[in-house]
């Protein structure tokens, strides 16, 4: 907690190295980014000075203990939140408010979090709403991420009718639908059995690879962080 | 359809059910509210409109007095009758009388008719219950139902009736006998004042048990439908010689403070019943703000979506407006599908009570009337639509408030 921040930098830098080449475009670029809240008197350090890029198409898996601030990062760099110091850059722009985000990046959580009201068409419909268009090359693109992820014959289902497994495809194939840059996934096997967990891990990373889409993958399985491109650690507050 | 139109119309109506229950019951008060208001307001206007109808029916349009008595009628009969837009004119003399059926003795108010006119001015024969208005002469009288009623009178029956020149000429020693009179017919007109006491009688008959001569107390007009009963006042006004000094007062002028307690009577009770939107739209904002707490996630899920919290508070905008839209749609079904069945009802309550024969009595619409304003009912629907919608707009502003982060993060 009171390492100096300025050690942030480094990870990134090696980052770069790794990442190669010039040759990617560099889709995602946190520097040496803050965070702290106040909760009544005290004061918590969640994140100090922690940096990150992420170039197109590449995956990354981040770890960590459990309160060491990675959902906090991860909504930092989907700018549902920001820094208390430092910049969340998205292709180069500091601009990553609400009306980039729908075509930039798609979201998958560990709760799913789908629209009971709506069927699995109607879910993953719903990202293509919110970016402004539903016409019928949207509606075929939705269809044919449903067949995707294996859901072809559950179209018309809501929510309530998909098992755990199945509503975490759904929220696969939503994350998806507008072809966003990049995919910030919180834990997304936490609330499914390993089995279930390993396929949607299978489906994350080939539909990503696929479609050359970054990935950040929060996980706390060991066996799925190593199948991303880079692995990093999250602790105390730094990226390692 | 914009995400935020789509989302609050599956949030009312979700796939697969048909109405969310709270949806339903937020309908369910604007649609109570509304009929209600709907109900009253038409009852209240239809008796109103009953009681003004009765005042012209009984009055005509317009009433010409003089300060005193008028000598010559017809010069100014025909003086009026010539205003464009007069279509009838009738002279009248009233007064009080004692009446005396058998030993039963009653005092009320003569009306002397110029039988010959009074259907141009005033639909008499619609009142007549039993016997003929064409039976009325000089000898004869028409009592009005209730009248007859008290004191036991029927067709056929003889009268006899003084006046107050009785007694002032038995103060110069002179004789005058009462006028023994025939009973012809009965008339109702549904007022109880009137009913219980009034006699009608020939003009000439009134004139001599007042000592009137050939004069008149005043002229009844009635003027074509369109017209405005004030404006023609004013017209017939300016056309009234200045001898005898006579004025002409339309039966919205005679009848100013009556008028007015029955409009400030009908406003009240509205005022009262708008207290039930309101509930209603309480009722609303509580279910808005249940949505608000229950779909915390989902709203933290649009804002990761890129739904822009304007836009999430239109979400719940929307939703209070459909809301008042829809209950107040079924309210004006609910409320004239009321109205339309209203004496069916009545008749079906009166029967499970018993109570009918008493109705009648205190109501002297058999029917139950209903009348209502236009713009009445645009105030109505269109303030329901907008309390709704107001009724929205706090939690419509709660959940814009929320950040997607602090939503999303109740794993
Ligand atoms: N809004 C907040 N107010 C106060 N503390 C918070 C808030 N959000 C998160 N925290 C705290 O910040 C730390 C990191 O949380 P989080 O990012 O969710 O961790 P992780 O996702 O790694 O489990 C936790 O100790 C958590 O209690
Ligand atoms: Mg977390």
């Amino acid at each position: 907690m009171s390492k100096p921040s300025s050690a942030g930098f480094q990870p990134a830098s090696e980052v770069e190295q790794q990442a190669g080449s010039l040759r990617y475009r560099l889709i995602l670029e946190a520097s040496d980014v803050h965070k702290t809240y106040l909760s009544g008197e005290r004061r918590l350090e969640v994140l100090h000075g922690v940096s990150i890029s992420v170039h197109e198409g590449e995956s990354v898996s981040i770890r960590g203990e459990s309160g060491s601030g990675k959902s906090t990062l991860l909504h930092l760099l989907a700018g549902l939140d920001a820094p208390d110091t430092g910049t969340v850059k998205w292709e180069g722009s500091l601009d990553t408010g609400a009306g980039r985000r729908a075509r930039f990046l798609g979201m998958v959580f560990q709760s799913f979090y789908l629209i009971p009201e709506l069927d699995a068409l109607g879910n993953v419909l719903m990202a293509a709403r919110v970016a402004g268009k539903v016409g019928a090359t949207e509606k075929q693109r939705a269809k044919d991420l449903l067949a995707r992820v294996g859901l072809a014959e559950r179209e018309h289902h809501l929510p309530s009718q998909l098992s755990g497994g199945e509503r975490q495809r759904v929220a696969v194939a939503r994350a998806l639908m507008n072809s966003p840059r990049l995919i910030l996934a919180d834990e997304p096997t936490g609330n499914l059995d390993e089995k279930t967990g390993d396929s949607i891990i299978d489906l994350l990373l080939g539909l990503c690879a696929e479609q050359q889409i970054a990935l950040v993958l929060v996980t706390h399985n060991a066996a799925h962080a190593t199948r991303a491109g880079r692995s990093v650690f999250m602790r105390d507050g730094l990226l390692q | 359809m914009p995400w935020y139109l789509y989302l609050a119309l599956k949030q009312l109506f979700p796939t697969g059910k048909r109405l969310s229950f709270f949806t339903a019951i937020s309908i369910l008060g604007v649609a109570l509210g509304v009929a209600t208001l709907i109900v009253t307001n038409s009852v209240m206007g239809g008796f109103g409109y009953e009681i003004r109808r009765m005042i012209i029916d009984t009055q005509g349009d317009v009433q010409i007095r003089a300060r005193g008595l008028i000598d010559q009628a017809e010069p100014l009969i025909e003086t009026v009758s010539k205003v464009p837009g007069v279509l009838g004119v009738t002279p009248f003399a009233e007064g009080v009388g004692m009446l005396e059926y058998g030993r039963k003795p009653a005092f009320p108010i003569i009306q002397g008719v110029d039988v010959n006119r009074v259907n141009d001015v005033i639909p008499l024969n619609r009142f007549i219950r039993v016997g003929s208005l064409d039976e009325l002469d000089d000898d004869t009288v028409i009592l009005s139902t209730q009248l007859a009623y008290s004191l036991g009178a029927h067709l056929g029956g003889k009268v006899t009736i003084s006046s107050p020149l009785l007694i002032e000429r038995l103060k110069n020693d002179e004789v005058f006998l009462p006028r023994e009179l025939t009973i012809v017919g009965l008339f109702e007109i549904g007022h109880q004042q009137l009913d219980s006491n009034t006699v009608l009688v020939t003009l000439r008959r009134m004139q001599d048990l007042y000592g009137l001569g050939d004069a008149v107390h005043g002229l009844n007009v009635r003027i074509s439908e369109k017209l405005d009963a004030d404006q023609m006042a004013t017209r017939i006004n300016a056309a009234l010689p200045d001898e005898p000094e006579s004025r002409a007062r339309s039966w919205l002028e005679a009848n100013t403070e009556f008028l007015f307690v029955l409009q400030m009577e009908k406003n009240l009770v509205s005022i009262l019943l708008l207290f039930i939107i309101l509930v209603a739209s309480f009722s609303i904002m509580s279910s808005l703000l249940t949505t608000v707490v229950r779909k915390t996630r989902e709203i933290g899920l649009l804002g990761a979506l890129g739904g822009s919290s304007r836009q999430i508070a239109a979400c719940f905008c929307v939703q209070g407006f459909l809301i008042g839209l829809i209950g107040t749609a079924t309210g004006l079904c609910l409320g004239f599908g009321f109205l339309a069945l209203r004496n069916e009802i009545l008749l079906l309550f009166t029967k499970l009570t018993g109570s009918q024969e008493a109705l009648e009595r205190f109501y002297q619409f058999s029917n139950v009337p209903a009348h209502m304003e236009r713009a009445d009912l645009v105030l109505i629907v269109v303030g329901t639509i907008v309390i709704s919608t107001l009724a929205g707009i706090f939690p419509a502003w709660r959940a814009s408030r929320l950040k997607p982060v602090e939503a999303l993060r109740n794993e």
